[in-house]
């Protein structure tokens, strides 16, 4: 009850005015002779007047609410300096906030990360890390703090482990911030949107930011949470940015005034408590106060919010947004590979089939493990942990048993939708509960006691039940998504307009967001893509918010594109032109229909079309061109310039090799054509090449292997990590006009030097070429060696030792 | 001594620009259609489905630092006047490695096979520079908890090999941070196997 009371106070305060918090309490340790490497919080405990008298002057600064010397006082940091007491350390520390700022200044428990990354990002496994919570917020609470505050997270995990430990063991109001990078991610890559539609919904009472930037960056981050928000916004910035001086420290140069001066930008963002952390004194916090005095965060702007997020990114349902798709393929209904591998507790697969659909176009991804014989609960755990590592996705957590449901939920770094909800059985009160409990939104699905209501009106009727339902658990219409319930139209012809009725009314006088599971309709049918693509469109004019569908279906994609177009969803068709625009190229063909065909040849080189270079020269033979003056005066006239584009940084590395993987399909095409006499054939030329024992890096050698290939050398390739002995035994067995070495390391390029003095010894006289990182002109002259620096550059070194082993 | 740091996965986007810069791309410069560049990013996506990014850290105090080197403790002593020039003033150190792990190897050689040298060199390039970007994380990580303690890494890092900092000093590095934990192992030659393993060390400053 006194827990209940204070959260309430807070929230009456927090409605009245801007809190301001504290400032560092880390660099005033140091300050006044915490020691480097010793533990802050033993040492606070050692010294009490210390930690006494920077509570005692931050509130004197101003704070209505002082932070707990707490931030590591957890077991597994406390640990590290050999102390186990957690309860007590924190008891302690939380009785001398108390004696120090008496009852009129807020005292907040604080609670940092434990220095682990909690699965699935690391190793600390998730149930661990709520226990070591617990245990240090029992402490805190024993100790009488007001509130909690977890802080300075970078793993949302980890936030998430302190926030169901703090929702599980006190009433306390209580804030969580993340430290956020420059870029606006935290170090694990979540956004300030994501983090914030997470935590609101997990239950903080106050979601933001700490440390990491000074307000001017921090500015940023919070403008991503401020629109989103349900709860009022924290900020905690550093006194600016550290800067290096002469002398080899860094400080943090922002004056009280100018750290001051950002204060009301902040409130009106939504920011109702406000600190500082890094490089803030009291003297900031003092001008902090100052002027904020009257400031008021304007109430955070939505009742409910129709979101969901990943360990990275939120997904927010908008009105008038593109049509989502929930991507479909993990469900193992009729996917024996799946099934397999569920059984076997293994999750690659599942993971493939997660990033398939993102790069196909999926919004959400819909996670289903329905093996009968399986352990579902820890089966639905091990995939969600897998597939939060593998994509950015949110997920779907689809299942009708309410234990798994609550096991994934537990799990889940993020806000996950549930599929689904549905009345008439007595498992939908367990899920609504355990929904409100973890924040998740779910998916309504219209279904009675008596089974599938087939009109619409009785469908009306069970939304509206279950609805008045859910709200007793305190959800709103912006945690729901309606679904459509699809029935077959082979079945029952009437069933896709009972529906579509259904999305309209749902969509435009319910004011909620719907769903259809589109490929039930055609089930039965043959070619059913067209019927599922008709059904999608005309729901899209309807409202549709969201259809569970295969995001590999190419026409299905388009056709949503285009019904995001014809709804008005998609203005300026942006989206719609975006998705078709590398197939602008088709004018391409157009064009090169009316070069010649030697020029779509050398197009086709210089372009990198290996598809295409084979059917061209087939034609050019047809058309009775010689195979030598095709090769002559086509390709290595292409190839060259294309040497040339390189070395002007015109083509980069990629493009280059493309198109030498061009002229080398094309050489073997013609290959059997080209009739052998008269001078020397260049093919005779015998090369060897390798990368020199010791060393695994040949990715160079590679590449200068099939610029000398299309030459016409004769390129005999040894591979990685090939001794003298081969090197030598081969050079002499293929009489080799020249051998080419790379190494990338200093330990191995010595392996040049033995491989050229051992083939001198044992009487091989032909050139070689060397190549690596390492390797320098000077080096290679000094052991007796040519050097190139790249492909383009060896195959002119090559021409010109040739030349001159000729010449000699 | 500190204990080692392990870091299971390391969740990083792909560093484009650095992806491309490795591949020779020049903005002003290099003539890029947009269908090469959609290759280029589907083999950077590709390449990440290949990678499992893990890496390892180690705090150690500074013993001593001459114009010769630097000493650690547990008789660790690096020979390199570079080295301790670069570290000078520093009472502290972070050895820093991380992995990309069999699988992208074993990708890049699938590819080369596959005659698809193209593809292979992207998906080496995009490993290197994850790796490294892994480094970038790892020392994010530490700068976090450094901060609360008035302290920074320097923005810069050094390697064996760099300089006269010879490669076989990898041995050591690699021994410290117990990288065989992480699936790595090294050659007589101080070689990382998988070969996308890199090892780094930086000085941390005070405020």
């Amino acid at each position: 009850m006194v827990a209940v009371t204070r959260l309430q106070n807070i929230r009456r305060l927090v409605r009245r005015r801007c809190l301001i918090l504290d400032g560092a309490t880390g660099t005033e340790l140091q300050r006044r002779g915490l020691p480097a490497g010793a533990c802050p919080e033993t040492w606070c405990l050692d010294h009490p007047e210390e930690i006494r008298a920077i509570h005692k002057e931050y509130a004197k600064a101003g704070s209505d609410i002082i932070y707990t010397c707490t931030f590591g006082a957890n077991r597994l940091k406390l640990a590290q300096y050999g102390r186990s007491e957690v309860r007590e350390i924190n008891r302690e520390l939380a009785l001398l906030a108390r004696v120090s700022v008496g009852r009129k200044v807020m005292v907040a428990g604080d609670i940092g990360p434990t220095g682990y990354f909690v699965e699935p990002f690391g190793e600390l496994p998730f149930e661990e890390a709520v226990a070591v919570f617990r245990e240090q917020i029992d402490g805190l609470v024993s100790g009488g703090v007001d509130l909690l505050v977890i802080e300075t997270m970078m793993d949302i995990q980890e936030a998430r482990a302190a926030l169901i430990a703090a929702r599980e063991g006190s009433g306390l109001f209580t804030m969580a911030t993340m430290t956020f990078e420059k870029g606006g991610r935290t170090l694990n890559g979540t956004d300030a949107a994501a983090a914030l539609v997470t935590l609101q919904s997990l239950g903080a009472h106050a979601v933001g930011c700490n440390c990491s930037t000074g307000p001017s960056e921090m500015m940023d981050t919070v403008k991503s949470m401020s629109r989103l928000r349900r709860v009022p916004l924290v900020a905690k910035p550093n006194a600016g940015m550290p800067r290096l001086q002469p002398d080899g420290t860094t400080v943090f140069s922002m004056t009280p005034e100018e750290f001051a001066g950002y204060g009301k930008t902040f409130v009106s963002l939504g920011v109702g408590l406000m600190g500082g952390c890094c490089g803030t004194t009291p003297d900031h916090i003092a001008a902090l106060k100052e002027d904020l005095r009257g400031a008021i965060p304007p109430t955070p702007v939505r009742g409910g919010l129709s979101a969901v997020s990943s360990a990275r990114k939120a997904l927010v349902f908008e009105d008038g947004a593109p049509l989502l798709i929930i991507g479909e393929r993990i469900n193992p209904t009729g996917k024996t590979d799946l099934q397999k591998e569920l059984r076997s507790g293994r999750t690659e697969l599942a993971a493939r089939m997660a990033r398939d659909q993102e790069r196909q176009g999926a919004d959400l991804l819909d996670v289903n493990v329905g093996v009968p014989g399986i352990d579902q609960k820890e089966t639905a755990a091990s995939v969600i942990k897998t597939l939060s590592v593998a994509s950015m996705l949110p997920l779907v957590v689809d299942s009708t048993d309410p234990a798994v449901i609550e096991r994934s939920l537990r799990i889940y770094p993020g806000r996950a939708l549930i599929n689904s909800v549905s009345g008439g059985e007595d498992r939908m009160e367990a899920v609504l509960e355990t929904a409100r409990h973890y924040g998740a939104m779910f998916i309504l699905l219209p279904l009675t006691s008596e089974g599938v209501p087939g009109s619409f009106e009785e469908r009306k009727a069970a939304v509206r039940s279950i609805y008045e339902r859910a709200r007793q658990y305190g959800f709103t219409k912006a945690d729901i998504i309606i679904d459509g319930l699809v029935m077959t139209v082979a079945s029952n012809p009437d069933a896709p307009a009972e529906v579509l009725k259904t999305i309209e009314w749902a969509s435009r006088s319910f004011h909620c967001r719907t769903l259809l599971g589109l490929s039930n309709v055609s089930f039965g049918l043959p070619e059913r893509k067209w019927i599922n693509g008709a059904f999608l469109a005309m729901a899209q004019s309807r409202g549709l918010t969201v259809a569970i569908a295969n995001p590999a279906d190419e026409e299905l994609m388009h056709l949503k594109a285009a019904g995001d177009v014809l709804t008005g969803r998609d203005p300026d068709a942006a989206a719609y032109c975006s998705r078709f625009s590398t197939d602008f190229s088709t004018a391409a063909p157009v064009l090169k229909q009316a070069l010649s065909l030697p020029e779509r040849i050398t197009r086709a080189v210089i372009e990198g079309s290996r598809s295409e270079i084979r059917e061209l020269l087939k034609m050019a033979l047809d058309a009775g061109e010689k195979p030598q003056a095709i090769l002559s005066g086509l390709l290595i006239p292409a190839i060259t310039e294309v040497g040339d584009m390189y070395e002007k940084r015109q083509y980069f590395l990629p493009q280059l090799i493309a198109a030498a993987e061009t002229m080398q399909e094309g050489v073997a095409f013609l290959e059997p054509f080209i009739e052998r006499g008269g001078g020397k054939d260049i093919s005779s030329v015998a090369i060897v090449m390798a990368t020199v024992e010791g060393d695994i890096h040949d990715i160079g050698k590679n590449i200068v292997a099939l610029m000398l290939r299309n030459q016409g050398y004769t390129v005999i390739d040894l591979g990685k990590d090939v001794s003298a002995h081969r090197i030598i035994e081969e050079a002499s067995r293929s009489k080799a006009d020249l051998v080419g070495l790379s190494a990338l390391m200093t330990t191995t390029m010595t392996q040049m030097e033995k491989t050229v003095l051992q083939a001198r010894r044992e009487g091989l006289k032909c050139p070689f070429l060397v190549g690596g990182a390492v390797v320098t002109p000077s080096w290679a002259e000094s052991i007796g060696a040519r050097y190139a620096k790249d492909g383009v550059e060896a195959v002119r070194v090559v021409g010109e030792l040739l030349k001159k082993k000729e010449s000699d | 001594m500190a204990r080692v740091h392990f870091f299971e996965r390391i969740v990083i986007d792909p560093p484009k620009e650095r992806i491309y810069r490795r591949l020779g791309y020049r903005r002003k410069t290099t003539i890029l259609s947009e269908g090469e560049r959609k290759m280029v990013d589907e083999t950077i996506e590709r390449g990440r489905d290949h990678l499992h990014l893990r890496g390892a850290s180690l705090l150690m105090s500074v013993l001593s630092v001459d114009s010769s080197g630097i000493e650690l403790p547990g008789g660790v002593r690096f020979d390199s006047a570079r080295l301790a020039s670069f570290l000078e003033g520093c009472e502290e150190v972070l050895l820093m490695g991380a992995t990309g792990g069999g699988d992208i190897i074993e990708a890049i050689a699938r590819e080369t096979e596959e005659r698809n040298l193209a593809g292979a060199v992207v998906l080496d390039a995009a490993a290197s520079e994850m790796v490294d970007a892994s480094l970038d994380w790892i020392a994010g990580y530490h700068n976090n908890l450094l901060r609360r303690e008035g302290k920074s890494l320097m923005g810069r890092r050094y390697s064996a090999g760099y300089g006269d900092f010879d490669l076989l000093y990898q041995k050591d590095i690699y021994e410290l941070l117990e990288m065989h934990r992480l699936g790595v192992s090294i050659t007589e030659q101080a070689i990382l196997v998988p070969e996308k393993s890199v090892t780094a060390i930086t000085g941390i400053v005070k405020r």
